[in-house]
């Protein structure tokens, strides 16, 4: 599912608009209604809205700069697409203090560790979940039905937001249990999972070396994401990790195999294994099944691929991968392993 | 690994079996005997076998002593020759018994492969000799079933250093359960993995298993695990009771020291004091890395930083 900073955007700005609507003439609604597209992108300020919406919509802005523009930068337009996206956000949250996801994404660069953001997060979890909650109260008050849910959705999704980066961080900095911890209280939340938060918890279960836990979370894929099975490559990249762990060679092997067909372009990500900065508006939106989502799994997966002492510093797990995936396609691991271009790995927007 | 006092028993033992039943004052004779010129008593194939160890790993250890002394291209040219030594009389004493666990051991040992490689060949070994029953009780009392039981340690240690936390728990739970005294320590790498999984439960058992004889590795697992649940005050208190009760231990999380493979068990050290501390650090290492902020937090405590800065000056270790 994944967030989408711009729908949403349109989603927060249309809920309003149509409950302004509602409260004159029908006829003048619909023909009102049919002007709002052409509105939303050419002439915004026209559209009912209060500070914390124009504050989204510059969290908006600068998640496309920072999320989606900063990491294809040359070394040049770095520092003024930096500067761009916490002037954008320190705008927002000037506009409203209650900008959850504002505050989130700028605590990345004001923190100067990652402990120190993982505590930040940490701290302000509850605070926040009570802030979403208040606000999701007074949004459904007066609404019914599809309404009533997207209204709901939308005024959580900023706390869904900060416990998925929580969970993250919880797991960059070691905190296995803590992680699982926060991705379940997230799923409680949102049984729907719109944060994808289920694959750092496969991380934390297999870096806790939990099978069962692993097993479970398979299962209840049927309810969390009924669309898409457990084949995602966080699923699959744990149970390689899990297989391996146990020197279970000729299952990992499998596993990776079921990898590397699911996904174009694998041999090649699975050599790298390069890591990228984590979205900062949240996980970066990629086509399921694409290469670009292995390569965000594959980025996220170094809590587990660069874990032991082999002297070669891959660690143990990502040497075995690199290894095995370049067995299984040696071209492909060759040009992987060849001289990069600065631009050849990366993620694109769908 | 003490291979004379392992030699002199086998040799002992060979004899009484030879000579017949002898009451306990007659084989402390023997032993002493034996003791007191062990090589003469040397007959087996076996026994020359561990003979030609023992005197290696005098040498080894020999070697090992005027380190100090050099830069690190002449320390590493010294290391990687006195390892070649090693292995090449491992290789001999092979030859000699190809039955001898410890000389395989210590051949692999001595390989320095990677975590996996090496994982690989003790898994492979211990399939190889497999066939040896474990005898009843203690199984540390039987010198002949030792290797097997140093074996099953390294098994652990190396799953350990190869990440692979579960394996290391049960390989080091089946030496505790096969010596309830633990004298190689099993229990070390136990709870590290402990500490990892983030499971306390296991760890607390397997403190209440010892009756909490505390150690390096105890009280540094104790801090590492309680960091990574997030409970920074009792983390706090546990590097606290690092510093105060290993000697040395604040220096050695600090300044961390290369620490050489263990050929083929975990070198002796008194409990807690600075030796102790230097092997816990290391042994933890992989499990630190895994932790990126733990070592800035532990830089970031004024009285650990000035406790290891202490330690040094005490002892005019570089600060």
């Amino acid at each position: 599912m994944a967030h989408n900073p711009q729908r949403e955007d349109y989603q927060r700005l249309s809920l309003r608009f149509a409950r302004e609507l509602d409260q004159g003439d029908p006829v003048a609604a619909t023909r009102a209604f049919a002007s709002f597209g052409r509105r939303f992108a050419q002439d915004r300020d026209s559209l009912p809205q209060t500070d914390a919406d124009r504050a989204f919509h510059l969290v908006v802005l600068a998640a496309d700069v920072v999320d989606y523009r900063l990491p294809f930068a040359t070394d040049e337009q770095a520092p003024g697409l930096i500067q761009r996206g916490k002037d954008l956000l320190d705008e927002a949250i000037s506009l409203d203090p209650a900008c959850h996801d504002a505050i989130r994404m700028r605590s990345s660069s004001k923190t100067p560790s990652i402990d120190a953001r993982y505590r930040f997060l940490a701290d302000r979890a509850e605070e926040v979940r009570a802030s979403c909650e208040q606000a999701r109260d007074e949004a459904v008050s007066e609404l019914e039905g599809e309404r009533r849910a997207l209204a709901a959705s939308i005024a959580m999704r900023p706390y869904w937001r900060w416990m998925a980066s929580l969970a993250e961080e919880a797991l960059i900095c070691g905190r296995n249990r803590v992680a699982a911890e926060a991705a379940e209280k997230l799923l409680a939340s949102d049984p729907r999972d719109c944060s994808d938060v289920r694959f750092t918890l496969a991380y934390a279960l297999a870096k806790l070396e939990d099978e069962e836990g692993l097993a479970d979370l398979e299962r209840r894929y049927a309810e969390i994401s009924p669309l898409r099975g457990a084949d995602d490559p966080w699923i699959l990249l744990s149970h390689v990790a899990l297989a391996h762990k146990r020197c279970d060679f000729a299952g990992a092997r499998a596993w990776l195999e079921r990898l590397v067909g699911l996904y174009p372009g694998a041999v090649g990500a699975l050599v790298r294994q390069t890591e990228l900065p984590d979205g900062e508006f949240a996980r970066l939106r990629v086509s399921p099944y694409s290469e670009d989502e292995l390569i965000l799994a594959v980025s996220e997966g170094i809590v587990l691929l660069q874990e032991g002492n082999d002297r070669a510093g891959r660690g143990v797990l990502g040497t075995w991968v690199a290894h095995e995936a370049a067995r299984m396609d040696p071209a492909a691991a060759r040009e992987a392993a060849g001289p990069s271009r600065p631009d050849s790995e990366g993620v694109q927007r769908p | 690994m003490n291979a004379w006092d392992e030699l002199v028993e086998r040799c002992a033992i060979r004899r009484r079996r030879k000579i017949g039943p002898l009451s306990d004052e007659a084989y402390q004779e023997l032993l002493l005997a034996v003791r007191a010129d062990p090589e003469s008593f040397v007959d087996t194939t076996m026994e020359r076998a561990v003979l030609l160890m023992a005197r290696a790993l005098d040498a080894y250890r020999a070697s090992c002593r005027d380190d100090d002394l050099l830069d690190d291209d002449a320390y590493e040219a010294e290391r990687t020759r006195r390892i070649s030594a090693l292995h090449a009389e491992c290789v001999r004493a092979r030859e000699i018994d190809e039955s001898s666990l410890d000389a395989n051991l210590m051949q692999l040992l001595t390989s320095e492969f990677d975590p996996d490689p090496l994982l690989e060949g003790l898994i492979g070994l211990e399939r190889d000799f497999a066939s040896d029953e474990p005898p009843e009780g203690d199984a540390w009392d039987d010198v002949f079933y030792r290797p097997h039981l140093r074996l099953r340690a390294a098994v652990a240690r190396t799953c350990l250093d190869g990440a692979r936390y579960r394996m290391a728990q049960s390989a080091a739970a089946s030496v505790m359960d096969a010596c309830p005294t633990d004298p190689l320590g099993a229990r070390h790498t136990y709870a590290l993995a402990c500490a990892r999984l983030e499971d306390e439960r296991e760890l607390n058992a397997v403190d209440a298993r010892f009756s909490r004889r505390e150690s390096a590795w105890s009280h540094l697992a104790r801090t590492l695990l309680l960091y990574k649940l997030d409970r920074m005050g009792a983390s706090t208190r546990a590097l606290r009771g690092f510093d105060r009760l290993c000697a040395g231990g604040a220096y050695a999380l600090l300044r961390p020291t290369f620490v050489e493979a263990y050929f083929p068990d975990r070198p002796d050290a008194p409990a807690c004091s600075f030796e102790e501390s230097v092997l816990a650090v290391r042994e933890a290492e992989p499990i630190i890395a895994d932790v990126p902020d733990f070592i800035p937090w532990c830089q970031g405590q004024e009285w650990l930083v000035e406790s290891a800065r202490r330690f040094a000056e005490s002892r005019d270790l570089g600060w």
